[in-house]
C-alpha cells in the first residue's frame, strides 16, 4: 500500500515538475500561449492567473488540491474541461484492452501450458521460437499491414474510428458496427500481447513440473490427466493471474501505439493528439489515468493472490 | 522395450533441448552482423543519398529505384538502408546508459542490501509500476526531438530491469567464500566491489545488455513513428510516420513502402532478442 501511495506521489511531482523545469519558457507549457506575441502586461496578467508567480511549493501544493478535488483544468486545443474529454474515451479503451486481454490471456496460457508439458519437442521449440519472433513485431506495424490487408486489399473491415461517422445505425446494425471496428484494433493488441503470457505460463509450468510433489503424485500412480489438473494447473495458474493483471495495466498504456494507428477515440489516441497538438495538460492528465490504471490493476492482482494460492495466506 | 524407447526419446529431447539456444544464437548474431555490415557501409550499399530529391514522388518500385520514391521523391531504398544507423546507434548507445545505471544500481544495491540497498530496490519498484509508454512519450514531448533526447529517455527508462537481475547475483555473490576473505583481510568495499563482484556479473549483465538493445530498438522505432523522433535523421520509424502521414497504407504503395521498414524493424530486434535469449539459457538454463 505504502508503495502505491509513492508512485501516485511520484507521477503527480513529475507532472508537475517536468513543465517547470524544461530549458524555455514554462508559460509557453503551463497556459498555452505564444510567450513571443505577448506585451509584458498581457504577460504578467496570465502569469498571475495561472499562479506562477507564486512560490513553487504554493504552486505545488495547489498542484495537489487540484487534482483532489478532480480539476484538471481545461484544454489548450479544444478549450474544453479535460475531465470531461477524458471520461468519453475511456470506455473505447476499456473495450479494446479489456477483449484483448482475455484473446492473449486464453491463447497464452494454453499455448505456454501446451508447450511445457510437451517440453523439449519440436512442437514447443517451434512455438518458442515463434513467440520469441512475435515479441518482436513493432506493434504500429502490425496495425498498418493489418490495415493494408484487410480494409484496403480485401475491404472486409473499416480502416478507423470505432463507429462508422455520420451514420444513425440501431439495434444490432449499431452494434455490429462497433464490433467490426474494434476487430482489428483487438486482433493487434492480442497478437502483440500474447508472448509475454506464453512465456511466464511455460516457465511458471517448468518450474511447478520440477516440484517434488508432481514426483510424488507420478509416483502413487496419478495419471497424466490428473497430474495435469489436479496438481500442475492449480499451482501454476497463480503467478500467471498475478502477471495478467499487472499486464491490463500496461495495456491500458500500450493503447498509444495502437489507437493511434487505427484512429481509435480512445484515451491513448487522444495521448496521441495531445502530444501533436503540444497540448500538455491534457497529456499530464492522461498520463496520470493511466498511472492510476496501474495502480488498480496492482492492486487488483495482490487482493486476487492469496484468493488463488492459499500458501501466501498470512494470518 | 518401451522402457529404452521412452529413454531414448527423451535423450534426443535433451539434445534438441540445448542445441535450440546455440542455434537461435547464431541466427541472432548472423541477423545482427548483417546489420551493422549494412549501417557501417550504408554510403556505398545506397544506391541515392536518401536525403536528394532525385525523382518524381510516389513512384512504384522500377530498376532505378528498387523501392519506389516517397512523397517528397527521395529514394526509399537508400532512405531505409540509412535507418539501419539510427537503430543500431539509438539502440546501443541507450543500452549502454541503461547498462550504466543498472549495474551500479543493482551492484550497490546488492552489496549494501540493508538501509541503502532496500530504498534503491524501492525505487526501482516504483519505476517498474509507472506506466511505461504514457511516461516515455511525456518525457520525449517535452525535452523535444532530437538523437540524443531519444536516446537519453529510453535510457533512463529501461535500467531498472537490469538492475534487479544484477542485484540478486550480486546479493549472492558476496556471501560466497573469496569476497568473504577478501573483506575479513580487511580490504575496502571499492577494492572487493571491483575486484571480486562487477567481474563475475559481467555474463549476466551482457545478457541485460542485449536484451536491452532489443527493447531500445522496437522503442525508436514507436517513438519515431509517433512523431517524436528526430526530424533530421532517417530511421525505419519516422519512414514509417510519413507512411502513415501520407496514408501510403492505403494504397498499393503499402508493399514497398511500408513493409521493408517494419519487417527490419522486427529483424533487428529479433536479432539481439535471440542472441540475449541463447545468453540466457547458457547463465540459467530453465528449457
Amino acid at each position: 500500500m505504502a508503495q502505491y501511495s509513492v508512485v501516485v506521489v511520484v507521477a503527480v511531482t513529475l507532472n508537475f515538475l517536468l513543465p517547470r523545469l524544461m530549458p524555455g519558457n514554462p508559460l509557453a507549457l503551463i497556459a498555452g500561449v505564444d510567450v513571443g506575441m505577448l506585451t509584458p502586461d498581457q504577460r504578467a496578467d496570465i502569469v498571475a492567473r495561472v499562479g506562477l508567480d507564486a512560490p513553487l511549493w504554493l504552486q505545488y501544493f495547489r498542484y495537489w488540491g487540484d487534482i483532489f478535488t478532480g480539476d484538471f483544468g481545461f484544454s489548450f486545443r479544444s478549450s474544453r474541461p479535460i475531465v470531461d474529454m477524458i471520461w468519453e474515451r475511456i470506455p473505447w479503451t476499456l473495450l479494446i484492452t479489456g477483449l484483448s486481454l482475455v484473446v492473449s490471456a486464453v491463447v497464452g496460457v494454453l499455448l505456454g501450458a501446451l508447450s511445457a508439458w510437451r517440453r523439449g519437442t519440436k512442437g514447443d521449440l517451434s512455438m518458442l521460437s515463434g513467440m520469441i519472433s512475435v515479441e518482436s513485431l513493432p506493434s504500429f506495424w502490425l496495425g498498418m499491414v493489418l490495415i493494408s490487408l484487410f480494409a484496403v486489399q480485401w475491404g472486409l473491415l473499416p480502416s478507423f474510428g470505432a463507429v462508422t461517422p455520420a451514420s444513425d445505425l440501431e439495434g444490432w446494425a449499431h452494434v455490429w458496427d462497433i464490433i467490426s471496428h474494434a476487430i482489428m484494433p483487438v486482433a493487434a493488441l492480442s497478437i502483440v500481447g500474447t508472448p509475454g503470457v506464453y512465456m511466464t505460463m511455460r516457465y511458471s509450468m517448468l518450474e511447478t513440473l520440477g516440484e517434488d510433489y508432481i514426483r510424488t503424485a507420478r509416483a502413487k500412480g496419478a495419471g497424466e490427466r490428473r497430474v495435469l489438473f489436479g496438481h500442475v494447473a492449480r499451482n501454476t495458474i497463480a503467478p500467471v493471474i498475478t502477471v495478467l493483471a499487472i499486464r491490463l495495466g500496461f495495456a491500458f498504456g500500450g493503447t498509444v501505439i495502437i489507437e493511434t494507428v487505427f484512429s481509435y477515440p480512445g484515451l491513448g489516441r487522444l495521448v496521441f493528439e495531445a502530444v501533436a497538438g503540444r497540448d500538455y495538460p491534457v497529456m499530464q492528465a492522461a498520463f496520470l489515468v493511466f498511472t492510476a490504471a496501474v495502480l488498480v490493476a496492482n492492486l487488483l492482482a495482490d487482493l486476487l493472490y492469496p484468493l488463488i494460492d492459499p500458501r501466501t495466506r498470512t494470518s | 522395450m518401451t522402457a529404452s524407447g521412452s529413454e531414448r526419446r527423451a535423450a534426443r529431447r535433451m539434445r534438441r533441448r540445448s542445441r535450440l539456444p546455440t542455434i537461435l544464437g547464431v541466427a541472432g548474431l548472423v541477423i545482427v552482423g548483417a546489420l551493422v555490415f549494412t549501417a557501417v557501409l550504408a554510403p556505398w550499399l545506397a544506391p541515392y543519398d536518401p536525403t536528394d530529391r532525385i525523382a518524381r514522388p510516389f513512384l512504384p518500385p522500377s530498376a532505378e529505384h528498387l523501392l519506389g520514391t516517397n512523397d517528397v521523391g527521395h529514394d526509399l531504398l537508400s532512405e531505409i538502408i540509412y535507418g539501419s544507423r539510427v537503430s543500431l546507434l539509438v539502440g546501443l548507445v541507450a543500452a549502454t546508459v541503461a547498462l550504466l545505471i543498472g549495474t551500479s544500481v543493482g551492484v550497490v544495491a546488492g552489496y549494501y542490501p540493508k538501509r541503502l540497498g532496500s530504498t534503491l530496490m524501492r525505487g526501482v519498484d516504483v519505476i517498474l509500476i509507472l506506466p511505461f509508454l504514457p511516461l516515455l512519450i511525456v518525457l520525449a514531448a517535452y525535452l523535444g526531438r532530437s538523437l540524443l533526447n531519444t536516446i537519453l529517455v529510453i535510457g533512463l527508462l529501461i535500467w531498472a530491469e537490469p538492475a534487479r537481475i544484477i542485484r540478486s547475483q550480486v546479493l549472492s555473490l558476496r556471501s560466497r567464500e573469496y569476497v568473504l576473505a577478501a573483506r575479513s583481510m580487511g580490504a575496502p568495499d571499492r577494492w572487493t566491489i571491483l575486484r571480486h563482484i562487477v567481474p563475475r556479473t559481467a555474463l549476466l549483465a551482457t545478457g541485460s545488455f542485449v536484451r536491452a538493445v532489443s527493447g531500445a530498438i522496437l522503442l525508436e522505432a514507436a517513438l519515431s513513428f509517433l512523431g517524436l523522433g528526430d526530424p533530421i535523421q532517417k530511421s525505419w520509424g519516422s519512414t514509417l510516420y510519413w507512411a502513415q502521414t501520407r496514408g501510403a497504407f492505403l494504397t498499393p504503395a503499402w508493399k514497398w513502402w511500408v513493409l521493408p521498414p517494419g519487417l527490419l524493424i522486427m529483424l533487428a530486434s529479433l536479432g539481439f532478442a535471440l542472441i540475449a535469449f541463447s545468453l540466457e539459457e547458457r547463465i540459467n538454463p530453465r528449457l
